[in-house]
């Protein structure tokens, strides 16, 4: 922790950065917290939060930014946020000259239970890397059951949906100012559970965009495995496109452009 | 008494210059086909978002058929590499969840393509009446 500490104190002390988005305790609670310069002894509590009470910096930091976009900001940064800021940076929302990484190497329980296939950040500056974890088991669950048990399994889930928006809230990627959730003509209103497809609309929006931080699972109210859902578009996005979601080196994200030809064959009747 | 034939409700989202021309030709053609598709004329296949589809089938589609130009033939050039996209990845993705894989149809139909647009659609058609009611609709019927 102290490696971490010392840089951010430096980076805050020799004015690098207007501020550092990282973690700190407050009455007993690992929470979010904005660091500056003006109060510089914080840093001295400045932490990594445990697994289980992650937040998204990201999304958090897109606030900040907009508000000074001038300014340049630290944050911390596990594997799985700084393939989110990759993306942010691809669709616009922030400037990859305005952000300094500060990052985290995830434990090996962490990355075993988020079935990570990138468990740290290209910045090492607490923790050790550990073995990534490259299938998804609960993805290859799923897809063994037969199409009716599929359809039955994914239906009882989506039935315990409260329609609390709380997967897109918390979703770093989610920056729309318009949401299809909300379109009166693309989706009923005024029931719940919603419709069936109201996951898959989230779903088809996350492919290629998700960078499975798994904050919407968590968040889930009703314990809808959101993240095999959104694990499954990445994967199909990989298979079909080629597009690793959340690599600087991918390019631009395959919905973004039309493409120069179009090798994708119909899928035969 | 007898139980009544499943007729199962077909969207079709044709594009303007292509397919909905192939339909036009059918139609002047005197080609038969089975009238379950309901034809929703779009200017190009890659405007239909994947909402529309599962629009389509919240509001109890059996089927969905998409029609566009050829590749290399799109009005707007490259519009359908649009369309492709979308609709593979959605293809796989409702399969994931559990929707029978071909409910969703992309099919190419040119202009010209008049008999091709009638099989098609009689095919399809026939091919929604052996997988039944939409898993949707039956689940709603089962709730």
């Amino acid at each position: 922790m102290d490696k971490l500490r010392d840089k951010v104190r430096k980076l805050l002390a020799e004015d690098q950065v207007a501020g550092y988005i990282g973690y700190i305790v407050k009455e007993g609670h690992p929470l979010p917290h904005f660091f500056t310069k003006d109060r510089l002894e914080e840093v001295d509590r400045a932490i990594v939060a445990p697994g289980d009470a992650r937040y998204p910096l990201d999304k958090l930091l897109q606030q900040v930014a907009a508000a000074d976009p001038d300014a340049v900001f630290a944050i911390q940064v596990r594997g799985c946020d700084e393939r989110g800021l990759n993306e942010l940076y691809k669709w616009g929302q922030l400037d990859p000259e305005k952000v300094v990484l500060v990052g985290i190497a995830c434990p090996q329980d962490q990355a075993d239970y988020c079935e990570c296939p990138g468990p740290w950040a290209t910045v090492i500056d607490y923790g050790e890397k550990c073995q990534p974890v490259s299938r998804s088991q609960r993805v290859d669950r799923i897809d063994t059951l037969a199409e009716d048990d599929a359809f039955k399994e994914w239906t009882a889930h989506f039935q315990r949906c409260v329609k609390c928006y709380g997967c897109r809230d918390i979703c770093p990627m989610c920056f729309c100012k318009e949401c299809s959730l909300e379109h009166a003509e693309l989706m009923s209103t005024g029931t719940v559970p919603p419709d069936t497809i109201f996951q898959l609309v989230r779903a088809i929006h996350m492919a290629g965009r998700c960078i499975d931080c798994g904050l919407c699972e968590e968040n889930c109210p009703a314990d809808i495995p959101l993240r095999v859902l959104y694990k499954k578009g990445n994967m199909l996005v990989k298979e079909l496109f080629g597009y690793d979601t959340g690599s600087p080196e991918a390019g631009p994200s395959p919905w973004k452009f039309l493409g120069e030809e179009s090798t994708l064959a119909t899928k035969p009747m | 008494m007898p139980e009544k034939e499943f007729e199962p409700k077909i969207i079709g989202f044709f594009c303007n210059w292509c397919t909905y021309a192939g339909a036009d030709l059918a139609g002047v053609s005197r080609l038969q086909y089975p009238p379950n598709i309901r034809v929703i004329r779009v200017m190009c296949s890659g405007t239909v978002s994947p909402h529309h589809v599962l629009r389509a089938f919240q509001k109890g589609a059996d089927g969905v058929l998409i029609g566009g130009c050829h590749i290399g033939d799109c009005h707007y050039l490259r519009g359908n590499f649009m369309t492709i996209k979308r609709m593979r990845f959605l293809q796989d993705l409702l399969k994931f969840t559990g929707y029978e894989e071909g409910r969703l149809h992309l099919e190419w139909i040119s202009a010209a393509e008049g008999p091709k647009l009638a099989e098609t659609v009689r095919n399809f058609t026939d091919k929604i009446i052996k997988m039944g009611p939409s898993p949707l609709k039956r689940a709603a019927l089962a709730a």
